[in-house]
């Protein structure tokens, strides 16, 4: 008994651990070495999926402290990765709230808003706050391929959740 | 109509101020506190700049400790391949060892030549090439907005802001943060890199230009100037950061510049301790 509570909580965990993982390694999902315009924000997906359909499994702290962290490691100012994460995390809560139940169309609509308004906010305090010159084009090529991978790992996410965690939506 | 406008309200709020079981702090009072950490970094509050360094000093270990699993795959793969390779590398290797025993003949000329021009010149304070610091690359995370790496050694080994940094004598780039025990280095091919360079017979001198691609591209050249391919690039020392004549790549027809070091295969690198003649950044 003690032992299936102990996987049960590290499948749990599993989502934090890859969020934590992925802001402080060196594995990134930006392929530029394959293919040079492909660059991925794969944190904002897994903020956005796991806040909309199992919130008790990211903390809002965690994700505070996980946006501190990629900025360190990304050489961005401090707090600036942590906003657009909060305001991803929000975005999902406000869904949440608003919906009874959701599809991988509506979380992709819904998901599209919560990516721009992230970015806008990321872009726009990068470019007005600090000396780090960024290119409009690297940052279109972001979205895009965030947006259009969004139900790639929607797909792999909920198998995990159906796997693992128990089909069962928040 | 007021019942929805009621409604949107209350999810709003409620996404901004609600605090699930394992949530202590709501999703506002973080934005806050995520806010005042942001700007005080900005604005570079000496206490935070103090507090950063730390932290950046302790993450970056971290990192570098959490990704070797990373590190060790493709370095198993090169290894097979490596192996496989060996006999071709041999040849090639025969070839260049040829090409450097004629290169080295003409060397000591070139040197003598040039001491009796720089007695001419009346410039013999050439800085020490002693003096330099060996650092291992920690981290060189890619990144779509920042082209960057992570060396080991920072401001205790005398390491500053500005200073070039080198591998084989090739540059690569310079310091942009230092902290006590690590420092970051922004790569020659990053959007905000720029480098006073000379190429070609006639010295033309133009801006090296990173655009955060593979290979960054010569700027600000005379009027009508054509590219010819494979011309070697120099650093121009015009800006008193970096050493002039410090080799950077080969020019492409198009005005792209090849790196002779490629920024992603960096693993040890060698900082120059010379203090940039002016203020950088």
């Amino acid at each position: 008994m003690i032992r299936r509570n102990l996987i049960n909580r590290i499948f749990a965990s599993g989502p934090l651990i890859l969020l934590y993982y992925l802001s402080i390694s060196e594995v990134d999902t930006n392929l530029e070495k394959l293919f040079e315009v492909f660059s991925l924000n794969s944190q904002i997906i897994i903020i956005y999926f796991w806040i909309i359909k199992r919130p008790s499994l990211m903390g809002t702290e965690h994700i505070f402290f996980a946006g501190l962290i990629n900025d360190v490691v990304m050489g961005f100012p401090l707090g600036i990765s942590s906003l657009s994460y909060l305001v991803a995390c929000f975005v999902g809560n406000y869904v949440r709230n608003k919906s009874v139940n959701t599809t991988i169309a509506s979380d992709w609509f819904t998901f599209f808003i919560a990516l721009i308004l992230t970015n806008l906010l990321f872009f726009s305090l990068l470019n007005n706050f600090s000396e780090v010159v960024t290119s409009y084009a690297k940052i279109g090529y972001n979205t895009f391929f965030t947006l259009f991978l969004f139900p790639v790992f929607w797909l792999l996410f909920n198998i995990y959740q159906i796997s693992f965690l128990g089909n069962q939506d928040a | 109509m007021s019942v929805s406008r009621d409604d949107f309200s209350i999810a709003f709020r409620s996404a901004l101020l609600q605090r699930g079981a394992s949530q202590k702090f709501s999703i506002l009072s973080l934005i806050i506190v995520a806010l005042i950490i942001f700007f005080l970094d900005v604005y570079g509050f000496t206490a935070v700049k103090t507090a950063r360094s730390f932290i950046n000093d302790v993450v970056y270990r971290v990192t570098y400790l959490v990704s070797a699993p990373t590190r060790l795959f493709p370095n198993i793969n090169q290894g097979i391949a490596n192996h496989f390779n060996l006999k071709k590398e041999n040849e090639k290797l025969k070839q260049v060892i040829e090409r450097y025993k004629a290169l080295d003949l003409n060397l000591e000329y070139i040197a003598n030549e040039n001491k009796n021009l720089k007695k001419v010149l009346d410039t013999e304070d050439v800085q020490s090439v002693s003096n330099i610091v060996l650092a291992k690359v920690l981290v060189d995370r890619n990144s779509p907005f920042l082209k960057s790496i992570i060396i080991n050694k920072g401001s205790k080994e005398g390491i500053i802001k500005g200073m070039p940094v080198t591998q084989n004598k090739y540059l690569i780039g310079r310091i942009v943060e230092t902290n006590y025990l690590s420092s970051r280095v922004l790569l020659l091919n990053d959007l905000n890199s720029r480098i006073p360079v000379t190429f070609d017979e006639k010295s033309t001198q133009a801006i090296l230009t990173g655009g955060g691609t593979r290979m960054p591209t010569l700027s600000y050249l005379p009027e009508d100037y054509e590219f010819v391919e494979d011309i070697t690039v120099f650093a121009s020392g015009k800006d008193g950061i970096f050493n002039a004549g410090t080799p950077i790549g080969k020019t492409k027809a198009n005005g792209e510049v090849k790196l002779f070091v490629d920024p992603n295969q960096l693993s040890f690198v060698t900082v120059n301790l010379i203090k940039p003649k002016k203020e950088v950044f």
